[in-house]
């Protein structure tokens, strides 16, 4: 009896069935099906919209921009202290392991990787197609965002456009800054039309959105290393579009500019934000560390990351712009120490302190990739070097910026002023550079004009100096070493 | 007589059918060369099948004819054959069997005699590791087996340790090698309780691993339990221990600091941080030593309990442990539980029954790594430690960017809770052939892990948050054996069949709680937040075997082992599931030929050689596919929106990697066994090897497992044991064992190379610190060689890339005129060349005397610790070392230190901070006395002890402590940091051990 009792429990557990060994995939998100849904669609978005904004990991919500901008002369960073990444930028010796460039880098493929996503499988899913539309404009403007961060700071770049991994990936070749703009214009001009014009949420583009950004490629374009001079026209035509509309879009010039860097967490969107990154302290790496802690002195528990150059700050014209702009007393408390007498000799950001003065580096406030006036020196710009110089349209544009922000009493500029077309568009310029001061604007400004050599001789001998003569080659960052070393042929 | 009182009384109680024949009846004691009764020796009626074991204090009482002879045999003792002659009282005192020819030891799926063995399998007695405190199998491991490299890689209470058998063969799997408990395969070695252990073997080569197939490739360590015997027996032990750092970093005084931290402030065109009235005062009343607010004295206790005893057909054990740690880093501890039950029935002469019972609970406090330790170096000394408002200071205005020391140790837990048991049963039935055995086992393995986090309100920036993570494992396995063992002449044959099914299934969910609105409930209530998140994973593999192992010897002087298993996997694709894992093994037993015995040299000779095949199933299961994990996006200030990313790509080509492993071995005994020499040479191959190649992130970013290359460990190991002294109650015996490791990376399947880092030198490293290239081995170091600072006459040299005496000067290796990560090449290893261990028992009467030394040589470590806080990298933005007294400047140009200067340009990952990790130990030195049994009233066993652990270290490495490292010990690639490691410590412990 025991015996075929034992026998018969042997028998029972040898005959294993095949299915013993089938991977049971209960609970796992995977293959084609994810998309076929407008709620899978628009969750791929979502993650698309991470790589732009990951604390401290990738994107926008920490000062790694900032860092790789520092070859501007608009700001510069500690001498000594734990800065030596920092100042590979102000000294125009960028690493190919540099962890701040790299952020951005890493950061903006993986927006594409997930944009791509979007985009070649919206027309398979389901669902309410007005949506749908949306949410593909969406991507396509994150794609074409993320495209021009990366030539920008990388010139030639694999211009990839496959959501999906496959092997033949490992060996493309890099694609011409042209090859990329043609896509970056491409993107856009889809997001313009598929995209509503109302954001639907602070943290999304709207049409208006995709336009602005369109104007900005325009004027890059035109620029170094392209040059298509042609594309000033379509600059200012673009920038005029949302300037004539901007009530649409809900964009506009806000009547102090104190008020624009108010900083209050408690504000999701301010007017004149034409695209941002969202930041939320109570998300997982959703909290923003652009303001804060990184441009704060040490004198206040700061870390010093970045602040002012002592001539921009010198030349920097009086007026209401000025001291909400710079920060020239330190201390929390009652006393205060003039910056003269800091330890870095340097005055500070006020721009990106949080109101109350908060000493932190995660707070719910948005990293703003463009104000509105940005795209009224678009126009004016891009009019005054394009076809028929500055009109008064452009006067009006550089003029609102320009009375805003200086001092009472500041004549507006008129075409009386004798300014050849070319020296508008130069003062154009110029107050680009001190209304979005340390706002990741300058470096591309010296760039497209090829000026960068010029801004940075010009600098006090008292700040970070170049390492070596700067030549073109350092205009672009070389790419991180943790792709060339994968794909040597990016070399 | 009160004894045996009990005794009987038990045997009623468990009514197991105790009859008294007719014969007349014997007892008497049986005791050992030290007069001790020798409990569980067994007492046969020779010829017969009456027989007995002798009770706790080796008493013994049986039945017997008075024209018998009684045998009494026990495991390590000469077995002795008395006639009784009519005697009702019968003495015996057994003599230690030296040679260990007779051993048992426990192979994979049975036991052979150690003389049988032809693979190459070291067994620890559990002799060497009874005198010494220890609390885990790790410890019990460590430099006791040849072969077997133990790094105690956090040294925190309930710490991690990395185990390795022969080296490390998978680059992507985890290395760690398989332990088997009483049958079940796969059991946790952290919930092992070294009093529980009875037997504990270490397989190495592939003659005894290939045996478990898929997941031999890394060594098997296979233990078995204490059982119960005939007699009731409690035992108790209870130890306390003190412990302390065993060395800090001299970190300079707040005055002198401050004077260094202006002096570069000057250098480099800042203001002045310190006025003179600062410094000054400074000197007089010193700063913050940040270290000892970190650091303190642990202290730490254990009990342990075990009851045993049982009749003539049923045995049982119960035995408990609390263990409880508190470590040297403040408000940091360890806490565990272990209860273990087996209980032993034979119904008949062929039929036994076996259950046993296995429930844990431990709990981990903060027992991490880097926070606290890396800002304690961070942290400037001139900056109080407290505020006006008697909290933490908030922020460091001169050293630290980040948060102080304390906030660190008070204002989070990062614990664990882990609880477990594992039940497994079986039966063993005598089947009508004659040697032919079936033997069925079913376990079933629980576990819950909790990940719990709490960061307050200071340490997260004023959103104090909360994550609970927690895992339910089951594991189901079913074992079914057919052992068949005859002895023909002069064949024997010993066969096992295996059929065996192991099933895992895993349930997981987190919770995620910001914006905690009662931050003092810490993680146990976070209902009340503004905001929270929640995620699920389920994760199931299966494996399905069939295996089977042939034994055959003739004349006990040839030998011959044969086994294979095939092993089917649920992780792979049905075009890859199955795989097979063949492994033979010769032996031969020279003392047995005549023309060596005429030598009269050896009483043991052996040269025995294997060849065989493991594998690793090293991935995750759904490797093979592509799969969306879930992210988080802020579309305002207010929520975040949940979101899917692409993961790691899939690869469908997955397939299992193989070892292939050739050893020899010779073992030597001489002297009747007083000295045994055992040597090994081995090679092993690994094939297929699985690793996760990185995408470039224009791709995606993350990695992709491939099955790509290969890697041959090689090595050999020696092992000296012997009993140099053993003179008027004078013993000394020593076990020396030495292994080296030569490991090489063959193949990457034609990629050049291939890095693979760590993530823990946030801000530190720039790239991944280690690299695979052919050739080279495992955890290489990558990195910039320096060649110190640039001196004064090569000021036109250093001006070529911007810099200017002073600077740190790096290789250049391509000769660019600039330093870039084309310049990186391999600056050091992480594996070590060779460890060893070396245990010594002195026992003169009562007095024992245990001195253990352990030693790693041939390795290097990559100190970021103290590159941060030397050289203004990561959070710290002074030097802080007393060091840096010795920097460069004018008057003091040979310092290799670099100058402050603003062209300074540090590179951590660099040879500066390569530092040699080489180390003797003296591991452990433990005194302990048996108190004499008069001693005590009612005949109680007594024994106290002292012991220390890590009393002394002899290293050049300039870390605290040269064993801990910042990676866990589920990577090879990556070894070898030290980042704010939680450091090993000085222990103290006194215990004291009674049993009656």
């Amino acid at each position: 009896m025991k015996k075929l009792l034992l026998i018969g429990l042997v028998a029972m557990l040898g005959a294993s069935c095949k299915s013993y060994l089938e991977e049971d995939t209960t609970g796992l998100l995977y293959g084609p099906n994810v998309l076929s849904t407008q709620e899978g669609l628009e969750s791929a978005l979502t993650g698309a919209y991470r790589g732009l904004g990951a604390q401290w990991t990738y994107g926008f919500l920490h000062p790694s921009a900032n860092a790789a901008t520092l070859g501007s002369d608009d700001v510069t960073t500690h001498p000594a202290s734990n800065k030596a990444d920092w100042r590979e930028f102000d000294q125009f010796n960028v690493s190919t392991t540099n962890q701040r460039s790299g952020a951005v880098y890493n950061g903006c493929y993986k927006a594409i990787q997930g944009a791509n996503n979007v985009i070649n499988n919206y027309q398979k899913t389901t669902g309410t197609k007005a949506t749908i539309d949306i949410i593909a404009g969406e991507a396509y403007f994150i794609r074409g965002f993320s495209y021009y961060w990366l030539t920008r700071f990388y010139g030639s770049i694999p211009l990839v456009m496959a959501g999906e991994y496959s092997d033949s990936l490992l060996t493309i070749k890099k694609s011409t800054p042209a090859q990329v703009y043609d896509l970056i214009v491409a993107d856009l001009k889809k997001a313009e039309t598929m995209l509503p014009n109302t954001r639907r949420e602070p943290g999304r583009p709207n049409a208006g959105s995709a336009k602005a950004f369109l104007a900005d490629v325009y004027l890059t374009m035109a620029g170094w290393p392209l040059k298509q001079t042609d594309k000033y026209d379509l600059a200012a035509a673009k920038a005029k579009e949302v300037i004539d509309n901007r009530a649409t879009y809900g964009f506009a010039l806000m009547p102090t500019f104190a008020e624009v860097f108010a900083n209050d967490p408690a504000v999701a969107s301010i007017p004149e934000s034409v695209f941002q990154i969202s930041g939320f302290t109570g998300g997982s790496g959703t909290a923003n560390a652009t303001y804060g802690n990184t441009t704060m002195p040490g004198e206040e528990g700061g870390w010093d990351d970045m602040f002012a150059e002592l001539f921009f700050f010198r030349d920097f014209p009086e007026g209401p712009r000025k001291s909400a702009t710079f920060r020239t007393e330190f201390g929390l408390g009652t006393t205060k120490i003039p910056w003269q007498n800091s330890l870095t000799r340097h005055p500070y950001y006020q721009k990106w302190y949080i109101k109350g003065n908060i000493v932190t580096s995660s707070i719910s406030l948005p990293s703003v990739m463009m104000r509105y006036p940005h795209v009224l020196t678009i126009y004016a710009e891009a009019k005054a070097r394009g076809t028929g110089g500055p009109d008064q349209a452009a006067y009006d544009a550089l003029n609102a910026v320009r009375l805003r922000g200086r001092a009472t009493g500041t004549k507006a500029l008129t075409p009386a002023d004798g300014l050849t077309a070319t020296q508008f568009a130069d003062e154009v310029v110029q107050e680009r550079a001190w209304e979005f001061a340390c706002e990741r604007t300058r470096w591309f400004d010296l760039i497209r004009l090829e000026r960068v050599e010029a801004a940075n001789a010009a600098k006090s001998p008292d700040d970070l100096q170049p390492i070596k003569a700067i030549t073109k080659a350092n205009y672009w960052f070389p790419l991180p070493y943790s792709d060339t070393s994968i794909n040597p042929g990016l070399n | 007589m009160k004894k045996n009182v009990v005794f009987f009384v038990f045997l009623l109680l468990l009514c197991q059918g105790y009859a008294f024949a007719q014969s007349a009846r014997v007892t008497g004691k049986v005791t050992g060369p030290d007069n001790q009764g020798l409990p569980g020796v067994n007492v046969q009626v020779n010829g017969t099948t009456t027989g007995t074991s002798t009770d706790v204090d080796g008493n013994f009482a049986l039945n017997a004819a008075s024209t018998s002879s009684l045998v009494f045999s026990n495991i390590g003792y000469v077995s002795q054959t008395v006639p009784v002659n009519g005697r009702s009282v019968i003495n015996v005192q057994l003599a230690e069997d030296q040679k260990t020819l007779n051993e048992v030891v426990v192979v994979g799926y049975g036991t052979q005699r150690k003389t049988d063995v032809t693979g190459a399998l070291t067994a620890i007695s559990t002799k060497e590791f009874a005198q010494q405190p220890v609390t885990r199998l790790d410890q019990v491991l460590q430099g006791r087996a040849a072969g077997v490299q133990v790094t105690q890689t956090n040294g925190a209470p309930g710490g991690d340790a990395r185990i390795r058998i022969r080296g490390a063969n998978s680059v992507l799997g985890n290395n760690n090698p398989l332990y088997i408990v009483d049958g079940y395969v796969g059991a946790d070695f952290n919930f092992v309780n070294p009093s529980d252990i009875e037997t504990i073997q270490v397989l190495k080569d592939a003659a005894s691993t290939s045996i478990y197939g898929s997941r031999g490739a890394n060594g098997v360590v296979i233990i078995t339990t204490k059982k119960g015997a005939r007699g009731l027996k409690v035992n108790y032990e209870g130890q306390f221990s003190i412990s302390e750092n065993i060395k800090r970093y001299d970190v300079l005084p707040a005055g002198e600091f401050a004077e260094i931290v202006n002096a570069r402030a000057t250098a480099t065109g800042s203001g002045l941080p310190f006025t003179a009235d600062q410094i000054a005062q400074y000197k007089q009343n010193g700063g913050t030593d940040w270290q000892s607010l970190v650091f303190r004295q642990g202290t730490g206790q254990q009990h342990q309990v075990t009851v045993s005893g049982g009749g003539e057909k049923t045995t049982y054990l119960i035995s408990g442990n609390y263990l409880d740690q508190n470590g040297i880093v403040n408000n940091s501890g360890f806490r565990r539980y272990i209860l273990r039950t087996n209980i032993n029935t034979q119904v008949n002469d062929k039929l036994s029954f076996r259950l046993n019972l296995w429930g844990t609970q431990s709990k981990n406090h903060n027992t991490l790594d880097g926070g606290a330790i890396v800002q304690a170096l961070a942290w400037a000394p001139t900056t109080p430690a407290y505020g006006s408002d008697g909290m933490p200071t908030f922020t460091d205005p001169i050293g630290s960017v980040y948060r102080n020391p304390l906030d660190y140790l008070y204002d989070q837990s990062i614990d664990t809770k882990r609880a477990s048991l594992n039940v497994n049963g079986g039966l063993n039935y005598k089947l009508p052939i004659k040697g032919l055995t079936l033997d069925l086992q079913y376990a079933v393995n629980y576990l819950n892990s909790q990940n719990l986090n709490f960061t307050g309100k200071r340490l997260s920036n004023g959103v104090p948050s909360a994550t609970r993570y927690s895992t339910d494992q089951v594991t189901l396995q079913n074992t079914n054996n057919l052992n068949y063992d005859v002895k023909i002449g002069n064949h024997s044959i010993n066969a096992v069949a295996v059929l065996e099914t192991q099933q895992y299934t895993e349930q997981n969910f987190t919770a995620t709680a910001s914006g905690l609105r009662f931050p003092q409930l810490g993680y146990d209530n976070i209902g009340g937040n503004a905001a929270a998140s929640v995620a699920s994973a389920f994760n199931k593999w299966t494996l399905l075997s069939l295996l089977g192992r042939v034994n055959y010897s003739y004349k006990d002087k040839y030998l011959v082992t044969a086994a294979v298993r095939r092993d089917g996997s649920s992780k792979f694709s049905s075009a890859n599931r199955y795989s097979v894992f063949p492994s033979v093994a010769l032996g031969w037993r020279l003392s047995e030929e005549e023309f060596i015995k005429n030598l009269n040299v050896f009483s043991n000779l052996k040269l025995r050689g294997s060849w065989g095949m493991t594998g690793s199933q090293a991935i995750n299961p759904y490797a093979t596919l592509s799969t969306y994990g879930t992210t988080f996006s802020a579309f305002n200030n207010s929520a975040a929106t949940a979101g899917v990313i692409l993961g790691n790509p899939g690869n469908v080509n997955l397939k299992w990697e193989t070892t292939k492993q050739t050893d020899v071995g010779l073992e030597m005994e001489f002297l009747n066994g007083r000295i045994r020499i055992e040597a090994d040479y081995f090679k092993k191959n690994t094939t297929d090897l699985l690793l996760n190649v990185a995408i470039p992130a224009y791709a995606g970013g993350g990695t992709q497992t491939r099955n790509v290359g290969e890697v041959e460990n090689k090595g050999i190991e020696l092992s000296i044991g012997g009993t140099p002294i053993d003179k008027g109650g004078f013993r000394w015996e020593t076990n020396l064992n030495v292994s080296t490791l030569q490991n090489q990376v063959v193949s990457l399947g034609g990629l050049p190379r291939l890095g693979t880092g760590t993530g823990v030198g946030g801000g530190m490293s720039t790239t991944n610190e280690f690299m695979l290239m052919p050739g080279q081995p495992l955890g290489s170091y990558w990195g910039l060689k320096y060649l110190g600072t640039w001196k004064p006459n090569e000021a036109d040299e250093a001006a070529r890339y911007g810099r200017v005496p002073g600077d740190p000067h790096y290789q250049d290796l391509n000769g660019d005129n600039s330093i870039t990560t084309d310049d990186f090449q391999i600056i050091g290893r992480a594996f070590p060349k060779a460890t060893g261990g070396w245990n010594n028992t002195f026992t003169y009467k009562g007095l024992t005397l245990n001195v253990f030394f352990n030693g790693v040589f041939g390795v290097d470590k990559l100190n970021y610790t103290r590159a941060a806080a030397l050289s203004g990298s990561g959070d710290a933005r002074q030097f802080i070392l007393t060091e840096i007294r010795d920097y460069y400047r004018q008057g003091n140009e040979t310092s290799d230190i670099p100058a402050f200067t603003r062209t300074y340009q540090p590179f951590t990952q660099s040879s500066r901070f390569l530092e040699n990790g080489s180390f003797v130990r003296l591991k452990n030195i433990s005194l302990s006395y048996n108190v004499p049994t008069g001693f005590i009233k009612n005949k109680a066993n007594l024994r106290v002890f002292a012991s220390a652990t890590n009393l002394f270290t002899i290293t050049q490495y300039k870390g605290p402590d040269p064993e801990s490292a910042r990676v866990g010990s589920n990577t090879d690639t990556a070894i070898g940091i030290d980042y704010g490691s939680y450091p090993n410590s000085k222990t103290y412990t006194l215990g004291v051990n009674l049993g009656f």
